[in-house]
C-alpha cells in the first residue's frame, strides 16, 4: 500500500512542473457554422464517411482558474479540430501557451512511461486460479516489454502463464482523447466565461432540392433541404446551427497535425518453436446477431389510394425554416433554433420553398457538325427557367442535387435528378432531368458528289474534297410535335453553308431549333465548306 | 428485482423482428435506382416529437427522403449513422464506470468488481480502486457489463423525422425516398424460325433487390428511360475508334407510340398485383409475348480501310426484325439483352448467340449481331497501291473473296469501311458489281454466295493517301 501511494506520487508529479491542471469537460453553450468543400463538385455526393467540409466550432464554456499560472485543458472539443485555429476569448490573462496533445492514454504509453519505475505483475495459476502478485522494474518496452523481478530478468508474457502488468496510477498529462490545452495567468482565482473558437474537419453540407411538377406541367414547386453532416465523434448538442454557401479559400499545403499516438503493449518473446508445432486453425468469433429493432407497435395497413396519392404528391411542409443572411460575399444560412448536430449523423433542415415556378420543357440534342453518327442518340430533357422574382424565383439558390418528381398514374414518380452550381439571382437555371427514348438523332453524311445520287456529280476531286453535305435527322416516336434545339458546333476550318432550316445563334453557339411533327421525323441539311489549303497547312 | 425486469424486458422483444413498413410503393428505374414510397400508420403525439422509420432499405439515400401527414410540419429529419458495436460502446463508456467479472476458470468461481475505463486507444485501460490495468492483458476471461447503451449509438443507420403536429393520433404518414439496389433490365428471348422467316419473342423484366431490405406486398412500377442520376460516373459515348465502331443495332429508329403508360418520355411497366420484393432476390416478370413477327437473317462482313485479310473471316450473323407495329413485335423494347435460340434437328432450341439493345422506340428497325459464321467467311487483300496524277493522289485495287460452305446460297453485305477522313474524300472508280454509299464512311456489296461456292469482288477507290 505505502509503495503503491509512493509510486503514484511520482508518477503524478514527473510531467506537470507546477502548473495546476484546470479541466472543462464540456461547453455550456455551442454554436457550428458549417463550410462547404471548397472542392465540392455539384453532382458529388457528400461521402458521410468521408466529409472534407468544415466547420467553426464556437463553444461557451465555464471555468475556475486559480490564481497566478494554470493550464486549462478543454475536454470533449470536436476530434477534428485544427488547434492551430484556436482562440480562446474570455482568460483574464490572455493565452500564453497553446497545446493540443496527441498522446493518449494507452497500454503502450503506460508502459513507456513506466520504464525505470515500479509495477506490478500478476500471474495467474491456470490450475487453482490463484493471483500472484509481485513488484517489478519495467527495463524495456513497449515493443517487446523486459521486467527486472526479485528472481532477474523476464520478458512478459512469454512464460507460458497468464500474465499482466498492473500500474499505480495514470500520467497526468496523458488523455483519453486528443485534448485542446491552454496555459494561462489569471491575477486571481476567478469563475470565468471562455470562448474557445476552432475550425474542424469531418464537416460539410449541401443543398437537396426536390422539385414538383404540376398536374399540367407548366409550373414546378421547389423544395430545398439544407443538408449537413457530421463525421467527428463528438456530438454537439443544442448548437445554434449555421452553413455558409460561396466559396471560401483554404490553403491545402496546411501541415498535417500529428496524428493521435497511442500503442497496444506487444509480447515479443524468443522463437517458441517446439517439437510438437502444428498449424492452428483460425477460430473465428461466432456472429452476433443483430440486435432486434424496436418494437413499433401495430402496423394498420388501410390507407386508399387517392389517400395515399395526396400525402405523396405534397411537398414537404415544414415548421422552421433556415434564414438566409449576407456573409460579405458569401451566403449564411442560419437555422431558427437550436438544433443538435449529433456524432456520424446527418441532418435536414428546410432552407427554402418556392411554389409555381413557371419552367419551359426542352428537348436538346448536341451533334458537331460533321461527326457521322450512326447510333440514333437520345434527346436531352432539360427543364428552363430563370432565377428571377418574375417566375417566383429570384434568391441565392446553393449548389445542390435537384430530384425532379411528376405525377403519374396517381403517384409522383422521379424523372431525373440533376447537379446544379450555385446560381446568383438572374442566372438562367437549366436541370437535366434525362435522356429521352423517343426522340432520337443521327447525322449522316450524304454521298461523295454532295447529294444522295451520284448522278450529276461535278467530277472535280479537289473541288469535292473542299466541301461535304451532311443531313441531321430527328425522329419522333410520342404521339404529340416535338421542338428540340439542335446545337451544332463546328470546328476550323469549316464552314456551314446552304443550311436547309433557320439557323439561330444563342449563346455563341449554332442553333437548329426543330419542330418534329407527331409520329414523324424533321431533316435538317446543310454543307460544310473550306477555303483550300495553303501550301503550309498542307493536309496533315 | 432489478433482475427480473430486465428479463421481462428480454422476453418482450419478438425472436424475429416483424417489418414495420406499412403500404409500399416502389417504381424501379433501369440504372440500379428505386424511388419508394412508404404509407405507415403512425401514433403521433401533439407538439414536437421525434418519428423513427426502422425497415427502410439498407441503401437508402438519406438527403432524399421526404415526409409527410396531416397536421404534421417537419422540424427537421436526422439520419444517424453512428453503429452500436463493441468498440464503439467501449469507447463511449470512457470516464464512466463499469462492471467487470472475473471468471476463475478452474473453479467456477466470479469476483465482480466496479472499474472506471480511462481510454480505449490499443487497448482498454481501466482503473479498478487505485489500480491501473489492461483489460484481458493477460488473456483470462473477464466479462465486461455496461450498465446502459448510449442513446445515440444504433444498431442500424436510423432516420428520423422529427415532427410538430396540431392533434395527438394515429394517421397515414408518407416516407419517400430513393434508393440503389433496386434495378432492372429486361431480356429477351428471341425463338427464330430461319424456315419460316418468323420469331417469336418474349420479353421477360428482371428485378433485383440488393438493398438489405425486403419490400412486402409492394405495388410496383418498372420506369423505362433513361433519367439523369447524379454522380453515375462517366455519362458520355462510350469512346470507340472509328474503325472499330460495329454498326448500330438500332439500324432505323421507329416514329411509333405504343398504347403503354408513360412518364414525360418514359415507359411505365407496372405489375398487375401487389408482390413481395425479398432482400437478395431476383423477380422475372413477363412483358412482351409476340408470336411470329417477321425476321430473317443475314450475314455481314466488314474491313477497314487497307485492311489485308489474307486468313479469311467469319462474317457476322445478324439477326434483323422491326418492332413496329405492322409486321414487327409492335412494342417499344427497353433496353435489355436479346438472347436468340433456334431450333435443332431434333426440334430441341439451342441457343445461338445474344447481345443488348438500347432503349428502342415503337417503329425501329434492329439488326442483332448473334456471332460469327462458321462456313461463311472471306479475305480481303489489297491487290495493287499506285500513286496517280494529281496532289497526293492514290489509286488502290481490291479484291474480295468471299466463301460458302453451306450447301444453299446465302447473301453478304460486304462493307469496306474507313473510306471517309476530316476532309479527304474517297471515290470508287470501279468495281465489278455496284456498290451503294451506306455513309461518307462505308460502300456496301450485297453479294450473293452460291452454295458450296466463292464469289469474287473487286473494286478500285482513289484517295487522297
Amino acid at each position: 500500500m505505502r509503495r503503491a501511494f509512493l509510486a503514484l506520487a511520482v508518477l503524478a508529479a514527473a510531467p506537470a512542473a507546477g502548473q495546476p491542471l484546470v479541466v472543462s469537460p464540456g461547453p455550456d453553450a455551442v454554436s457550428v457554422t458549417v463550410y462547404r468543400d471548397p472542392d465540392h463538385d455539384p453532382g458529388d455526393p457528400m461521402n458521410l464517411d468521408w466529409l472534407e467540409g468544415f466547420a467553426l466550432i464556437t463553444e461557451t464554456r465555464t471555468v475556475r482558474l486559480p490564481a497566478g499560472e494554470s493550464v486549462v485543458r478543454f475536454e470533449g472539443v470536436a476530434g477534428g479540430i485544427e488547434p492551430a485555429s484556436a482562440i480562446a476569448a474570455g482568460l483574464p490573462g490572455g493565452v500564453d501557451e497553446k497545446n493540443r496533445d496527441a498522446r493518449l492514454i494507452s497500454p503502450g504509453a503506460l508502459v513507456e512511461r513506466s520504464l525505470g519505475r515500479r509495477v506490478h505483475i500478476r500471474r495467474t495459476n491456470p490450475k487453482t486460479g490463484a493471483a500472484i502478485e509481485e513488484e517489478a522494474v519495467i527495463r524495456s518496452g513497449p515493443d517487446g516489454v523486459i521486467l527486472q523481478t526479485r528472481d532477474g530478468f523476464e520478458a512478459l508474457r512469454c512464460s507460458g502463464l497468464p500474465e499482466t502488468l498492473t500500474f499505480d496510477g495514470v500520467p497526468e498529462d496523458l488523455s483519453a482523447t486528443p485534448t485542446l490545452a491552454v496555459t494561462t495567468r489569471s491575477p486571481e482565482a476567478a469563475t470565468v466565461t471562455v470562448k474557445l473558437s476552432y475550425l474542424a474537419r469531418q464537416f460539410d453540407w449541401e443543398a437537396n432540392y426536390v422539385a414538383h411538377v404540376a398536374e399540367d406541367g407548366k409550373t414546378l414547386d421547389l423544395f430545398a433541404w439544407l443538408t449537413l453532416a457530421n463525421g467527428n465523434d463528438e456530438s454537439f448538442v443544442q448548437a445554434q446551427t449555421q452553413a455558409v454557401a460561396g466559396t471560401v479559400n483554404r490553403d491545402e499545403n496546411a501541415p498535417e497535425e500529428p496524428r493521435a499516438v497511442s500503442s497496444p503493449i506487444e509480447a515479443r518473446c524468443w522463437p517458441r518453436g517446439s517439437t510438437s508445432d502444428f498449424p492452428l486453425i483460425n477460430s473465428l468469433p461466432p456472429a452476433v446477431p443483430g440486435a432486434p429493432m424496436e418494437d413499433s407497435g401495430d402496423i394498420i395497413v388501410t390507407g386508399s389510394r387517392i389517400r395515399r396519392a395526396n400525402l405523396m404528391s405534397a411537398m414537404p411542409v415544414t415548421v422552421i425554416s433556415a434564414q438566409q443572411e449576407e456573409l460579405g460575399d458569401l451566403k449564411l444560412y442560419r437555422i431558427p433554433e437550436p438544433v443538435t448536430v449529433a456524432a456520424h449523423a446527418q441532418k435536414q433542415v428546410a432552407l427554402l420553398s418556392r411554389s409555381k415556378v413557371p419552367f419551359e420543357r426542352v428537348y436538346s440534342v448536341s451533334l458537331t457538325a460533321g461527326e457521322e453518327l450512326d447510333e440514333p442518340r437520345g434527346a436531352d430533357i432539360l427543364l428552363r427557367t430563370k432565377n428571377v422574382k418574375g417566375k417566383n424565383l429570384g434568391l441565392p439558390l446553393p449548389m445542390g442535387n435537384v430530384a425532379v418528381f411528376e405525377p403519374a398514374g396517381g403517384r409522383m414518380m422521379l424523372v431525373g435528378e440533376a447537379p446544379m452550381a450555385d446560381s446568383a439571382v438572374g442566372q438562367d437555371v437549366e436541370i437535366l432531368t434525362g435522356q429521352s427514348s423517343d426522340i432520337l438523332a443521327v447525322q449522316r453524311r450524304l454521298g461523295p458528289c454532295g447529294s444522295e445520287d451520284a448522278a450529276g456529280c461535278d467530277d472535280d476531286a479537289d473541288e469535292r474534297a473542299l466541301q461535304k453535305e451532311y443531313v441531321v435527322e430527328l425522329s419522333n416516336a410520342r404521339a404529340q410535335a416535338v421542338r428540340v434545339e439542335v446545337l451544332l458546333p463546328l470546328y476550323r476550318p469549316w464552314d456551314m453553308k446552304r443550311p436547309s432550316g433557320k439557323l439561330v445563334s444563342r449563346n455563341g453557339q449554332r442553333l437548329w431549333i426543330a419542330r418534329v411533327p407527331a409520329n414523324g421525323r424533321a431533316r435538317f441539311r446543310f454543307l460544310l465548306r473550306r477555303d483550300p489549303p495553303k501550301k503550309d497547312d498542307d493536309e496533315s | 428485482m432489478r433482475h427480473l425486469f430486465l428479463l421481462a424486458g428480454l422476453a418482450a422483444a419478438p425472436a424475429f423482428a416483424q417489418s414495420s413498413q406499412g403500404d409500399v410503393s416502389v417504381t424501379i428505374y433501369n440504372d440500379n435506382l428505386a424511388l419508394v414510397q412508404d404509407v405507415r400508420q403512425l401514433d403521433i403525439a401533439a407538439g414536437r416529437s421525434r418519428v423513427e422509420f426502422p425497415d427502410v432499405s439498407g441503401q437508402i439515400r438519406p438527403e432524399t427522403v421526404s415526409f409527410a401527414a396531416d397536421d404534421t410540419g417537419i422540424v427537421e429529419q436526422n439520419f444517424d449513422y453512428d453503429l452500436l458495436t463493441p468498440g464503439k460502446l467501449m469507447e463511449k463508456a470512457v470516464g464512466k464506470t463499469v462492471t467487470i467479472v472475473r471468471f476463475n476458470p478452474a473453479t467456477g468461481a466470479e469476483v465482480r468488481e466496479q472499474a472506471k475505463i480511462l481510454s480505449t486507444n490499443g487497448g482498454a485501460v481501466l482503473q479498478i480502486g487505485n489500480r491501473i490495468e489492461v483489460l484481458r492483458d493477460d488473456g483470462l476471461p473477464v466479462r465486461v457489463i455496461f450498465d446502459q447503451v448510449p442513446p445515440n449509438l444504433r444498431a442500424r443507420p436510423t432516420l428520423s423525422v422529427s415532427v410538430e403536429s396540431k392533434r395527438a393520433g394515429l394517421r397515414p404518414a408518407a416516407l419517400t425516398y430513393l434508393t440503389p439496389g433496386l434495378g432492372w433490365r429486361s431480356d429477351y428471348v428471341a425463338s427464330f424460325d430461319e424456315t419460316a422467316g418468323k420469331i417469336d419473342v418474349q420479353g421477360w423484366i428482371t428485378l433485383t433487390n440488393t438493398t438489405g431490405t425486403t419490400f412486402t406486398n409492394a405495388d410496383v412500377v418498372m420506369v423505362a428511360g433513361t433519367p439523369n442520376q447524379v454522380n453515375n460516373g462517366y455519362r458520355g459515348g462510350d469512346y470507340r475508334s472509328y474503325e472499330q465502331q460495329p454498326r448500330p443495332t438500332v439500324r432505323q429508329a421507329g416514329t411509333e407510340t405504343s398504347t403503354r403508360a408513360r412518364l414525360g418520355d418514359y415507359y411505365l411497366y407496372p405489375l398487375r398485383e401487389r408482390t413481395t420484393i425479398a432482400n437478395a432476390q431476383t423477380k422475372q416478370v413477363s412483358f412482351l409475348d409476340v408470336q411470329g413477327a417477321a425476321a430473317r437473317k443475314a450475314y455481314e462482313l466488314r474491313f477497314g480501310w487497307l485492311d489485308t485479310a489474307a486468313e479469311p473471316r467469319s462474317a457476322d450473323t445478324v439477326l434483323k426484325f422491326a418492332n413496329s407495329r405492322a409486321g414487327g413485335l409492335g412494342d417499344q423494347l427497353p433496353a435489355g439483352t436479346v438472347r436468340v435460340y433456334l431450333k435443332d434437328a431434333r426440334g430441341q432450341p439451342q441457343f445461338i448467340g445474344e447481345n443488348v439493345i438500347p432503349h428502342t422506340p415503337m417503329g425501329s428497325e434492329l439488326a442483332i449481331r448473334t456471332g460469327a459464321a462458321f462456313d461463311v467467311k472471306g479475305k480481303a487483300v489489297v491487290e495493287k497501291r499506285e500513286r496517280i496524277e494529281g496532289p497526293d493522289r492514290w489509286r488502290t485495287t481490291m479484291r474480295y473473296t468471299l466463301t460458302n460452305a453451306r450447301p444453299e446460297a446465302v447473301t453478304v453485305e460486304l462493307v469496306q469501311s474507313g473510306l471517309d477522313w476530316t476532309w479527304v474524300d474517297t471515290r470508287i472508280t470501279s468495281e465489278s458489281q455496284p456498290s451503294q454509299r451506306e455513309s461518307s464512311d462505308a460502300a456496301i456489296w450485297r453479294v450473293t454466295v452460291p452454295g458450296n461456292g466463292e464469289t469474287q469482288v473487286a473494286a478500285v477507290f482513289v484517295t487522297r493517301y
